[in-house]
Order: structure tokens, then sequence, then C-alpha cells
């Protein structure tokens, strides 16, 4: 579905990156690998057209990602570094304006299922911004489940996180695949699960 | 042309204009000086205070001229993606910002004899007073950016944004003026002016010009530099 | 349809939010009325006094109230990636900041435009000037909202000189504050100077897409 040709990624005349090639079909996870600073997350933003790259072209389902934008953040779901819950409203209010705001079809049985298994189910009426980071980047997930889009593009979705959170995101990154998703992410540790494409950057 | 969009053209062309342009901004500023200070008359009414012209017109002009420079290469650079432009931006900004500063201060050193203040709310003052801030505005934004790349392209759509707000500011300061009618309006009346002080007016202006040219070669050389070698 | 319901909840979160942080917006009110205070202690009590500057008293402190927002308008969603998600679930950045615009108006202005009244009687201007003050200041609210996306949008990345936002609005307010209290003074004009204001509003409405849209597309390339 998403084919990178050749991508070079130039900031202020410095090359962060070049010809990274890359092709996602449904079912497939990909890789990025490298340390900080290597332009994990300019790839990333590169790959959703928020950053323009200097040479080569992305493809969404074989048309030009430019010509096809819409279509494609359609299809997508991107989650970055930072947190985008609001910090004072409540985890409550919080899920109640993503569904509306992303116009989601999933019904509150999966949602509380979801919260159970993030074990956030109890601090339903607590502000976000009283929880500890790995809550509130574990609520951030949830907007995967409810958004239900075909293709998820994370920036370090496994750090900061504990144990159990790092093999529950495994489990839901395996169920995803299952379902004819696709995931790209970034990581710069080992997550210790199939990827079909590893980008060392 | 293709020196006034191209930095390594440019920086070629200037090489060899930029003794002429000093010489020649010499030269000119010593005639213009005579003429000014010497060889024109004395105006009937203002006496010889009327020589304080010959800095303040030229400076004001020229602090348009420069803004309006300034806001075509913003378009250039925005729309036809002339980095130059952004260049241009960065090294020309503080030189307006001194040819308003020049125009404000001798504009009240020629009204403190004429209208017995440093200062009048008159339209024109307080016109050229604001474009001073927002020349000023201009090289804090060059200031207080970390990320060169959004500097220069803000700074760009900042003055574009001006360059739209400007005539209205200019408008409505006139019409707040006429408004509220100062007594000395008439004193800066636009005056029919004789042959004998165009001459070094004109001398003057040129010579402005010469110098405000001579040194934005050098800033603009300047920054070409410094973005070469990741300074700035 | 799809689009339209966004749009609709697009105002509900800012409703929510800005329901939760109603002290900020309570407090910028506040800020308007001690300035008022301030300025009747520093002129002294002189009834006529009052009521001649009165309105320019009114107009000035409303600038400098809403202008003490203006970080609030992108920096918050910009830091903790909501306007990427924005975009990303179908708003051009142009559009982005169309609807942030509307909203300042809708939570931030319209608090002030309550208030205006009580400061009317505190400064002792008549009743039939209510209804002038009242004219401008939606024209000139709209104005400020469009200018206040513009500078905040610029500042987005600016990390050194936050109060350099606020001196970019209130230069190009300028005009709006000319017009405004001149539409109060003379009553005579009311027409021609609201047409006048109008035409400003139409300017800036748009400039404010594309000004607002390229930077916040700018701040969030190199984030």
């Amino acid at each position: 579905m998403i084919i990178v040709k050749d991508l070079s990624v130039e900031r202020q005349d410095k090359k962060i990156f070049e010809n990274i090639n890359l092709s996602l079909v449904p079912g497939n996870i990909a890789i990025l690998k490298g340390k900080n600073g290597s332009g994990k997350t300019t790839l990333l933003k590169a790959l959703l057209n928020i950053i323009e790259p200097s040479v080569g072209s992305i493809y969404w389902k074989g048309k030009l990602l430019k010509k096809n934008l819409y279509d494609f953040y359609n299809h997508v779901t991107f989650i970055a570094d930072t947190t985008s819950s609001l910090k004072k409203l409540t985890i409550k209010d919080n899920i109640n304006i993503w569904k509306r705001f992303f116009m989601s079809n999933i019904n509150n049985t999966q949602i509380e299922t979801a919260l159970k298994t993030l074990k956030l189910d109890n601090y339903l009426d607590k502000k976000v911004g009283t929880l500890s980071f790995g809550e509130i980047k574990k609520l951030e997930f949830l907007r995967l489940i409810i958004e239900n889009k075909k293709v998820w593009i994370l920036d370090e979705p496994l750090s900061n996180l504990d144990d159990d959170t790092i093999e529950l995101m495994k489990q839901t990154f395996e169920d995803h695949c299952a379902k004819e998703g696709s995931i790209i992410f970034s990581s710069h540790q080992n997550p210790g699960i199939y990827v079909s494409e590893e980008i060392h950057l | 042309m293709k020196f006034l969009v191209n930095p390594n053209k440019f920086n070629e062309i200037a090489d060899y204009i930029f003794k002429p342009i000093l010489i020649l901004s010499i030269v000119l500023f010593a005639l213009g000086l005579l003429f000014a200070l010497y060889l024109s008359p004395n105006d009937y009414q203002q006496g010889s205070t009327v020589r304080i012209m010959y800095v303040h017109v030229p400076s004001a002009w020229l602090s348009l001229l420069t803004y309006a420079v300034m806001s075509l290469y913003s378009i250039a650079a925005l729309a036809f993606r002339i980095p130059f432009g952004y260049i241009f931006n960065t090294a020309v900004a503080p030189i307006g910002a001194v040819f308003t500063l020049i125009c404000i201060i001798s504009g009240s050193l020629w009204g403190k004899p004429m209208w017995g203040t440093w200062w009048v709310w008159d339209a024109r003052l307080t016109s050229v007073a604001i474009l001073f801030i927002i020349y000023l505005i201009i090289i804090f934004m060059n200031l207080s950016f970390e990320n060169r790349v959004v500097r220069e392209k803000v700074v760009a759509i900042f003055i574009l944004v001006g360059s739209v707000n400007l005539p209205i500011i200019k408008f409505s300061v006139d019409w707040w003026n006429t408004l509220h009618q100062p007594a000395t309006i008439s004193k800066l009346s636009k005056p029919s002016i004789d042959p004998t002080m165009l001459t070094p007016l004109i001398i003057m202006t040129l010579a402005f010009m010469m110098i405000g040219l001579a040194i934005s070669i050098l800033r603009i050389k300047t920054e070409i530099i410094s973005r070469k070698s990741n300074i700035s | 349809m799809k689009f339209l319901n966004k749009i609709i909840y697009f105002f509900y979160r800012e409703y929510k939010l800005n329901l939760s942080g109603i002290q900020d917006i309570l407090t910028n009110i506040i800020f308007f009325f001690v300035s008022i205070f301030i300025f009747i202690f520093s002129i002294g009590p002189d009834k006529e006094t009052i009521s001649l500057i009165g309105v320019g008293i009114v107009w000035t402190l409303l600038l400098l109230s809403s202008t003490l927002s203006l970080r609030k308008f992108y920096q918050e969603d910009f830091e903790n990636g909501n306007l990427l998600v924005m975009h990303l679930n179908g708003f051009s950045y142009g559009f982005i900041a169309i609807l942030k615009t509307l909203s300042n108006m809708i939570f931030v202005q319209i608090p002030f435009l309550l208030s205006i009244p009580i400061a009317c009687i505190l400064l002792n201007i008549s009743n039939e000037k209510l209804i002038y003050v009242f004219t401008s200041f939606t024209l000139g609210s709209l104005i400020l909202s469009c200018l206040g996306s513009i500078s905040s949008s610029m500042n987005l990345m600016n990390q050194r000189n936050y109060l350099l936002g606020s001196v970019i609005v209130m230069i190009f307010s300028v005009p709006i504050i000319i017009f405004s209290v001149g539409i109060i003074n003379l009553e005579e004009s009311f027409n021609s100077l609201v047409n006048i204001l109008f035409g400003i509003l139409l300017i800036v409405f748009a400039i404010n897409p594309w000004a607002s849209g390229l930077c916040l597309k700018l701040s969030l390339e190199n984030n």
C-alpha cells in the first residue's frame, strides 16, 4: 500500500538521511531503527507528507501521496512522541472528544475492555494531568483503538513503558496485522516481534 | 540580471561594483553636502533650518523604498522559492531601520525650531514611527528564532502581512489626524519646491542610495558567507 | 456531512477545553476591570474627564487584555501535538487557522463583549453610545482574533521572545482602534466607518488562513 522510493530529506542544507526504500503491504510491520537524532521522527513525518522530501517519492495505493493525501489521512493513525490528550480534562472527556472527533464507529464495550487491559478503568474521572507519564502514554494508545484505521504510524511506541504494557502492545500489533492492518514504528531498542521490513538510519 | 537572485552571481558582481559604488557614494555625498550647506538658498520662512530637509527627505524616501524592495524579495522568496530573498531580508532590515531612525531624528530636530516641540502627533510622523517599530519587529524576529528555516520564512510572511497592513495604517492615521486637526499641519503641507533646492535634494537622495547600496552589499556578502559556514 | 460533524466536534472540543480553563478567561476579564480602576486612580475621579476619554480607555484595555491570552491560541495544541492530529484528521492548515480564529472569537472575545456594559457604567459612557461600542467591538474583536491568529502562529517556534506576538498584534491594530473609537465619537459618520472596519475585517480574514496556515505548516515541519 505504501511504497517509498529513494527518499532523501535535507534540513538547513544538511542531509538527514538518503535513499530510503520501503514497501509496506497490508499485514506487515516495518521498523525504523537508529540512534537518537538519526532522523527517525523526520522520516515518519516525511511519510505523513508533513515534511517535504528533497528527493524521492512516496506512493499510496499506487498514486503519488501528494495527489491522494486526504484519502491517505483517512486511513492512517499517527502517534507522535508527544501526548495529545488534553491535560485539563478527565479521561472520560478525552475519550468522548476523540470518539466524536474521529467519527469512531467503536462501541462502548470495546473501549471498556481496552481500558481494562490498559488498567486505566479505575481512573476514568481523574484529570489526565494528574496521571503518571506512562499512564498518559497508555491512554494515547487508546486512540489506535478509537480511530480504528488501517495504517498505524508510531513514533517510539515502546519507550517509557513497563514490561507488561510492552507485551500488551506487541499483542495488539500482531492482532492488528492479522486484521490486514499495517504498522510502521520507530524504536531504538529491539522490539522482539517479527517485522517484515527493517530500516536502519 | 541573475545576480539579483543568485548568491554566487551576486558575489561576483558585488566584487566588481563595490569599489565604484563606494567612490560614487563618497563623491555624491561630498557634492550633496556642498550643495546643501553652501550653494542652496535659505528658505524665506525657515531660514537655515530648511537644510535639514536634505537629510530628512532622502532618508524618508529610502526607508519606504527599502520596505518595498524587501516585500518584493519576500514574494520572490516565498512564491518562487528563491533563497536569496531571505538573505536580502535579513541583511537589509537594519539598514531600513537606520534610515527610518535618521528620518525621525532629523524630523524632530527640524520640528523643534519650527514648531517649538520635538514631537507632534502629525499623521506623517506617526506613520513613520509605526514603520520604525515594524522594522524593529523584523530585526527582533531575526534575533529570536532558533531555527533558521522557520525564522526566515516567518519574517518574509511578516513583511508581506505588513506590506498589506501599512497602507491601511497610513490611511487610518491620516484620517485620525484630520479628525483631530493639530494646529501645525499647514507647515508640513506640500510646498512647491524650487529648482535650486531640488538639485541638492536629488543629489543627496542619490548619495544616500549609494551609501545604502554599499552597506547592503557588505551585509549581504557577510550573510552569504555566514550561511555557507552555517554560523547562523 | 462527515466533515460538518468534524467541525461541530472541533467546537465541542474547544468548548470543553475552555470550560475547564474558565478561570483563565475570567482572569482576563478581571485584568480588564482592574486596569480600568488603575486608569481612574491615575487620572482622578472627575466625571467630565472620565466620560470624555472613557471610550478610548475601554478600547485600549480591551486590546491589551485580549493580547494577554495570545499565547494560548496555538501554543498548547502545538506542543501536545493536537494540531498535527487535527491536520491528519482532514483539516488543512488554513482551515485549522479559520476554525481556531472562530473559536477564539467565541470563547475569548465574547466574554469581553458581555463585560462592556459594566465597563460603560463605570466610565460614565451614556446608554446611547453603548450600541456604538458594541458594534465597533463586535467587528473589532473579529479583526483582533484574526491578527492574534497570525501573530501567535508566527511565534510558535519563537522560544526566546514571547512578548513579540503581542507587539505585532498591537502595531497592526492601530487602524482598528482609530476607526472603532471614531465610530463612537462621530455618530454622524457611523455607516461609513462601519464599512471601513468591515473592509479591514475582510482583508485580514482573507490574509489569515494563508499567513497562519503557512506558519503552522512551517512550525510543524521544523518542530
